[in-house]
């Protein structure tokens, strides 16, 4: 008999980000069944499923809804981080954790959250180190205005200017805003060498599709001379995008194999996953392990997923992953690049100038 | 004008933590773990390596002067207190230790890195405040010296605002402070009864 262990499912099924929100979803849900289906798996896993429907104030009252009404300890949620910062005072009230599969923006360590996508040096800096010395190294910044857009940026600027590069421009839209006219016409007129998009669901396609409308109006706008450079593009939204992003790149721990049919399709379906095969494989040794038990369960311990063999840091409960620089084709992304076990640095604690970008910029002395 | 990387390059710094074993210290022990620092618990008195820490954090409830090698409030790197009680007379004897950031008791799970941040900024700004202060006292402390070699060089016969205008030209000309060119004057004066035009570089 196996032991019925209620998780919670906490993910926005409507609103601007849906599509990234559902890929979590099934992904979530793909994996429990695979481990309810498994006999080996010892647990069964009961799904507790809130959604907040894309509004940021739902979220702290719907996860403590998840944790007063059920038994469970462990949530899997949250898309943006700013809905990872509202559950997080839930989390600490309750003494339970969140499993969070999506990118952020880094500098954060909470012992009642297990990180397991990419944080900054798992994604920005790889993505920038690839792109300057092949297209330049002045940027123009884009971002939906919030927390990911603000401090993906700020780090962008920083790594810009240790590459001897110009931030030409920087600007931000609310969620959900599709106007990006102004954005394309400053774009125009700066004509950078890379354009950064931290900008997320309805405002990033829209994007896309201007930016496309304008290369092909003026050919340095094409991907071959100035891509757009996403940290959290995936399959997901391709659907969204279709033929405006031909060309542009994204960088992410998984993209999916055309030539594989069952494979998740996206990176966020594939963290998803990943996170609730680790959870089982937690509850299974500990059906009772709450976040405190984590770090001790991680330590010397990797775990098989589909994301390859990931391991989790006890100090951080960031998940060392692969990096894989992708770009757009269709509906999927050609591989780029492929680095395995990139181990996470959320707090850029380790970063080079040196190593990522070669030897230090000549400087002006005055 | 050289930039410098707001990437706070953290790792690998050196963090003391001054302060009886409790939870906190493993709260702050955790977190600064998680940025990347090495950290070292200590108590009741912080070692002599501590002089050579990147941060000290130190315990304001039971704190006392003689745990620190250095004097009060001249503590050579950045310091953050570690405030439990608010009772007045604690939080006076942390400002005497001049912290340059504060962490309130008890510790979560975050603000060491904000406490990090805030601390290593107000240290710098306070250090160049204290080494401009410094500087300009020096200049305050040559008023006399100026004075005198305003006289040495108008003793020979030129008005004091031509003197003044002098020795100006010969720290220009010498490249060196206002100050120096005054200390060669009254020097030079000193040595030969007398300044000699001569003298001029």
């Amino acid at each position: 008999m196996k032991s019925r262990i209620e998780i919670g499912v906490l993910y926005s099924r409507s609103g601007s980000y849906q599509l990234v929100a559902n890929a979590c979803h099934a992904g979530a849900m793909r994996a429990i069944s695979d481990v309810n289906a498994d006999p080996a798996s010892g647990i069964e896993l009961i799904a507790i499923e809130r959604d907040p429907g894309g509004n940021i104030d739902r979220y702290a009252p719907l996860c403590d809804e998840i944790l007063r009404q059920s038994s469970a300890r462990h949530v899997v949620g949250a898309v943006t981080s700013w809905s990872r910062k509202e559950v997080i005072p839930v989390l600490e009230k309750s003494g339970a954790a969140l499993w969070y599969a999506c990118p952020y923006e880094g500098f954060e360590a909470n012992e009642h959250v297990v990180y397991m996508h990419a944080c900054p040096n798992q994604h920005l800096v790889p993505l920038l180190a690839h792109v300057v010395p092949r297209f330049g190294a002045d940027g123009f910044l884009l971002g939906s205005n919030y927390i990911w857009g603000w401090e993906t940026n700020r780090v962008a600027r920083d790594l810009i200017a240790d590459a001897g590069g110009k931030v030409l421009g920087e600007r931000y839209l609310p969620i959900g805003e599709a106007d990006v006219s102004r954005l394309i016409a400053e774009i125009k007129a700066t004509r950078p060498a890379f354009i950064l998009n931290n900008l997320i669901g309805t405002s990033s396609y829209a994007f896309f599709a201007a930016y496309a409308e304008l290369a092909r109006t003026d050919p340095h706008f094409g991907p071959e001379n100035c891509p757009i450079l996403s940290c959290n593009l995936t399959e997901a939204e391709l659907p969204a995008i279709s033929e405006a992003g031909r060309g542009h790149l994204s960088v992410g721990p998984y993209f999916r194999d055309q030539a594989q049919d069952d494979a998740p399709a996206s990176s966020f379906e594939a963290s998803t996953y990943a996170s609730v095969q680790v959870l089982a494989k937690v509850l299974a040794t500990d059906p009772s392990a709450g976040f405190a038990a984590l770090p001790a369960l991680f330590r010397n311990t990797s775990y098989q997923t589909l994301l390859g063999e990931i391991a989790i840091d006890p100090q951080t409960q960031h998940a060392t992953l692969p990096v894989e620089i992708g770009r757009i084709a269709g509906l999927g992304f050609e591989r780029v690049s492929r680095t395995e076990r990139m181990a996470p640095d959320p707090y850029l604690s380790r970063y080079d100038r040196t190593e990522t970008f070669g030897r230090p910029r000549l400087k002006v002395v005055s | 004008m050289s930039r410098v990387s707001h990437i706070p390059n953290l790792g690998g710094a050196k963090a003391f933590v001054l302060h009886r074993p409790h939870a906190n210290v493993s709260a702050i022990s955790r977190q600064l773990a998680a940025i990347g620092l090495a950290v070292t618990d200590c108590w009741p008195e912080l070692p002599a390596e501590a002089l050579a820490a990147d941060f000290v954090f130190f315990d304001v409830d039971l704190g006392f002067d003689q745990q620190f090698p250095w004097p009060r409030g001249a503590a050579p790197m950045p310091t953050i207190a570690l405030i439990g009680s608010e009772a007045p007379g604690r939080i006076e004897w942390a400002l005497s230790h001049k912290a340059d950031a504060q962490l309130l008791k008890p510790v979560g799970n975050a603000g060491v890195y904000s406490a990090l941040l805030i601390a290593r900024q107000s240290f710098a700004a306070r250090r160049q405040l204290a080494d401009e202060i410094t500087a300009l006292q020096q200049r305050v402390a040559e008023r006399q010296t100026i004075v005198r070699a305003v006289a040495a060089l108008s003793s020979q016969g030129v008005d004091d605002e031509r003197a003044y205008a002098q020795l100006r030209t010969l720290a220009m000309n010498w490249q060196v402070s206002l100050e120096e060119a005054a200390r060669r004057v009254v020097a030079l004066t000193e040595k030969e009864g007398g300044f000699d035009q001569s003298h001029r570089a």
